[in-house]
């Protein structure tokens, strides 16, 4: 017989810690795959005037030479741009641009100065009187870190503030458990983006944090109303907090699953848009990634979560029954003690 | 509601949406010859460096600028070849080819003197203070907190910088942030020769005299630089500063902020305006001074020169835009094609609420100065996208079951709606508390995700809540056949007969 998920809390919390915990291991190790940001790589950038500018298909000559001296060398790049060239005190265009195509920090130099020389070979017999100058480059991107502290303190502050709405609305066990959920699916969600090194910008994991945090919150509410309006009814009200929250669950489920599958369908369909619009790697896969957050979600909400949540509202029906216990027996002592008077 | 007042109200809700649709989508030219242009709400709206569309006739939103700062002694091999080339003098030619040596294959070309202590290779002195002058640089553009703003490292020796092309004092930011070397004032009628008041014994620094400097933008759109001295530069500036004449607040050897003053400093705050000051480049001047306050070693950094700037396009490419525009088109058709699958022609309900959350939007993303279109925009506008679309599939069911109850359809609404008020109530509430916090503390990219979702989570609530709910009473006045219009069905009573 499968044993039911709402008992199995010691097996999702264990899934859960392996996923962070690697994922913490791996973060410290190497760090989230950053090999999609534009900044760490080689560059191979030609510089032309206005004698190429104004040629019959100066440009476009110049771009085929680029692409046979690629082949010739065995390289291939990964991204192409086209830069008019500007004078940045008066930011008014001036004459000739370049080409500029980005490879990855492994192509060799050897095979970089071949294609080089192709290039000015090219240049030199093909446009007379033309300065053209091929380069190639090397270059480390800078990562600037106040972006990310910043965005962890901001999910951070948001998720507490919006989960005491929740206590004061749905009651403080929610809001508890609450917290530990959308904590929980940030951590796997980023966890995840560092152990499967999927190639990303620098900033995706602050999108990937703030939509698991939106999606993990907005999952959890759904759950809160169910069970807010189930507990209302007399059916429940024979349940053990157990049955009640797997009752609540149950009903909660076709919502939840509607909910990601949409989200999910959204997110691949941008990703495959961006991919057929052949946009960088980066762009392609920031949708992709923000797919983590809404599984991680949908896992949390409808197995974590309601099996966490059993033990906190166990905890807070006996704290509330006490005192209940308690305000009753002070108001009838109180009642009695009056009676006598 | 009546027919003839829910005619009025479908036919202003048409108009309207039909009206911003049109000017949120549709550009043209006009005039003779096409010589004028209509941007499109979308079209005009600000675009970041990944994303980028043509603006007007000749013009383009997105993108960004790049330059390259070269440390003094370094050169590229274009320069290196043009100056070699300008000596017709053999000896002096050789001179200056045994001056310099070729770096990082020929890509670069060090001066031996000052890059390589005499040597052929860079000394540690200038390793010392290029990686100080790194650090300058990165603590400058940190401080521009622009999305897509980058600095690289290039090729060793030079740094590479790109800002996007929607921040309008990218090109001041360029130059200004060039300037390296200590933060002094001087006083007198010419910034090369006029004597340094600040700091003014040598047994102290500027931090004696001098607090910080800071941005200012007055109401009447007036920027100012405020420059914040401490008791010691007040009294110093005082003594100084008696005839009418010009100060210059030096970083290294150039005057980044001038000020001509009539009678005595006596003010611990001086307020520094210009007419070329936006709130932008007041701010990068602020900063410009403030780095080098912060920075341990200033004196220790190295003289910048700034290359031509380049253009760029949109990073993710010319078609990225187009992409973004047809998936958001694919998912609104796959929407409206669930909506009139499972409820028939109450589809259009949520058609007209969805399009005028949507049109709003625009109308914001547009209006509001620090929204632009970027990759994460449209992720949080579908996010919001979807919270409308949940929230509205919330109160039709909750409907459908009271008509299923047995209830009349408007009863049903009217239960159904206060069933649910709560329920859509609390989600926006939390959603959108969660969003304009991290809106308010996040920087760049996420302030700018969770405004958009902030935003939307309020238009998603008011449209669900209140447009959708007028909008259903509207159009469903029109036909008597109430159930089906919206393809609710009444439960089957099974008869004991």
């Amino acid at each position: 017989m499968t044993k039911r998920p709402i008992k199995m809390l010691p097996i999702w919390i264990a899934v859960s810690s392996v996923i962070i915990l690697a994922g913490i291991l791996l973060f410290a190790l190497l760090g989230f795959n950053h090999s999609a940001e534009r900044g760490n790589n080689k560059t191979f950038e030609v510089e032309y005037d206005v004698v190429v500018d104004t040629a019959e298909n100066g440009i476009e000559s110049l771009k085929d030479a680029c692409e046979t001296a690629f082949k010739a060398s065995g390289i291939s790049y990964g991204d192409y741009q086209q830069a008019a060239k500007i004078d940045a005190n008066t930011g008014s265009e001036t004459v000739g641009g370049k080409l500029i195509y980005t490879f990855s920090v492994g192509v060799s130099d050897e095979a970089l100065a071949k294609a080089k020389a192709a290039v000015e070979s090219f240049a030199n017999e093909t446009f007379e009187d033309a300065q053209v100058y091929a380069d190639y480059h090397v270059s480390y991107n800078t990562v600037f870190t106040d972006a990310a502290w910043r965005a962890a303190i901001a999910v951070a502050v948001g998720l507490v503030v919006a989960l005491i709405y929740v206590g004061i609305r749905f009651g403080v066990g929610a809001a508890l458990t609450g917290l530990t959920l959308t904590v929980h699916d940030v951590l796997v969600a980023l966890s995840l983006l560092a152990i499967l090194r999927i190639p990303v910008y620098t900033f995706a994991p602050i999108v990937v944090g703030a939509v698991a945090a939106f999606a993990s919150l907005f999952m959890w509410v759904l759950q809160c109303m169910k069970m807010r309006e189930n507990f209302k009814s007399a059916e429940y009200g024979a349940y053990s907090a157990e049955e009640a929250v797997e009752a609540s669950s149950k009903t909660a489920e076709k919502a939840i699953y509607i909910a990601a599958g949409a989200l999910g369908i959204v997110l691949v369909i941008f990703t495959v848009a961006l991919a057929i619009a052949g946009s960088q790697l980066g762009a392609i896969l920031l949708p992709l990634v923000c797919l983590f957050p809404v599984g991680v979600s949908v896992y949390s909400s409808l197995l974590f979560g309601p099996a966490l949540h059993v033990p906190v509202k166990t905890a807070f029906d006996k704290f509330n029954s006490k005192h209940k216990r308690r305000f009753g027996k002070a108001k009838a002592d109180k009642k009695k003690e009056e009676k006598e008077n | 509601m009546g027919k003839k007042k829910s005619a009025i109200l479908i036919t202003l809700l048409t108009l309207v949406i039909a009206a911003l649709c049109f000017i949120s989508t549709v550009s043209f030219n006009y005039g003779s010859n096409g010589m004028y242009t209509f941007n499109s709400l979308l079209r005009a709206t600000d675009k970041d460096a990944d994303l980028g569309g043509v603006y007007g006739a000749e013009g383009y939103k997105g993108g960004g600028f790049a330059v390259t700062y070269y440390p003094e002694g370094v050169i590229t091999a274009k320069e290196y070849n043009d100056n070699r080339g300008g000596y017709a003098d053999e000896a002096e030619k050789e001179e200056y080819e045994n001056s310099y040596v070729a770096y990082h294959g020929g890509t670069l070309y060090l001066e031996k003197e000052s890059v390589c202590g005499g040597g052929d290779e860079p000394s540690e002195e200038f390793q010392s203070a290029f990686d100080n002058t790194v650090k300058l640089l990165e603590d400058r553009y940190a401080r521009l907190k622009k999305d897509g703003a980058e600095l690289a490292v290039k090729d060793d020796y030079t740094v590479r910088v790109f800002l996007p092309k929607m921040m309008d004092a990218s090109l001041v930011a360029f130059t200004v942030n060039s300037y390296t070397g200590e933060f002094s004032v001087r006083y007198g009628s010419n910034a090369e020769s006029a004597p340094e008041i600040l700091p003014a014994l040598r047994k102290k620094t500027i931090d004696d005299y001098f607090k910080k400097a800071y941005s200012r933008v007055g109401a009447d759109g007036t920027a100012y630089v405020a420059m914040q001295f401490t008791d010691e530069g007040k009294e110093v500036l005082a003594e100084e500063t008696q005839n009418a004449n010009t100060m210059y607040f030096m970083v290294g050897d150039q005057a980044a902020i001038t000020l001509s003053i009539s009678e005595a400093v006596d003010s611990k705050t001086l307020y520094v305006s210009s007419s070329a000051y936006t709130g932008e480049t007041a701010s990068i001047y602020a900063d410009v001074i403030n780095t080098v306050m912060k920075l341990d070693d200033a004196e220790n950094t190295l003289k910048l020169s700034v290359s031509d700037a380049l253009e760029f396009g949109a990073l993710y490419g010319g078609n990225a835009l187009a992409a973004l525009y047809i998936a958001y088109g694919i998912c609104f058709i796959a929407m409206m094609a669930f909506f009139f699958i499972r409820y028939r022609r109450l589809g259009f309900v949520h058609l007209y609420t969805y399009l005028i959350f949507t049109l709003i939007m625009i109308v914001c993303v547009y209006g509001i100065s620090f929204l632009y279109l970027s990759l994460e925009t449209f992720i949080a506008f579908m996010l919001v996208s979807l919270l409308l679309a949940a929230s509205n599939i919330v109160t039709f069911e909750y409907a459908r079951k009271e008509y299923a109850g047995g209830k009349t359809m408007a009863s049903s609404v009217k239960e159904g709606y206060k069933k649910c008020f709560w329920h859509i109530f609390d989600l926006h509430v939390v959603l959108a508390i969660l969003s304009f916090i991290m809106y308010g503390i996040g920087l760049s990219n996420l302030s700018l995700f969770a405004f958009i979702l902030g935003l939307g989570t309020v238009f998603s609530g008011l449209a669900c809540l209140g447009l959708n709910r007028l909008t259903w009473a509207a159009m469903m006045s029109f036909t008597p056949n109430k159930g089906g219009f919206c393809n609710f069905k009444r439960e089957e009573v099974e008869d004991d007969d």
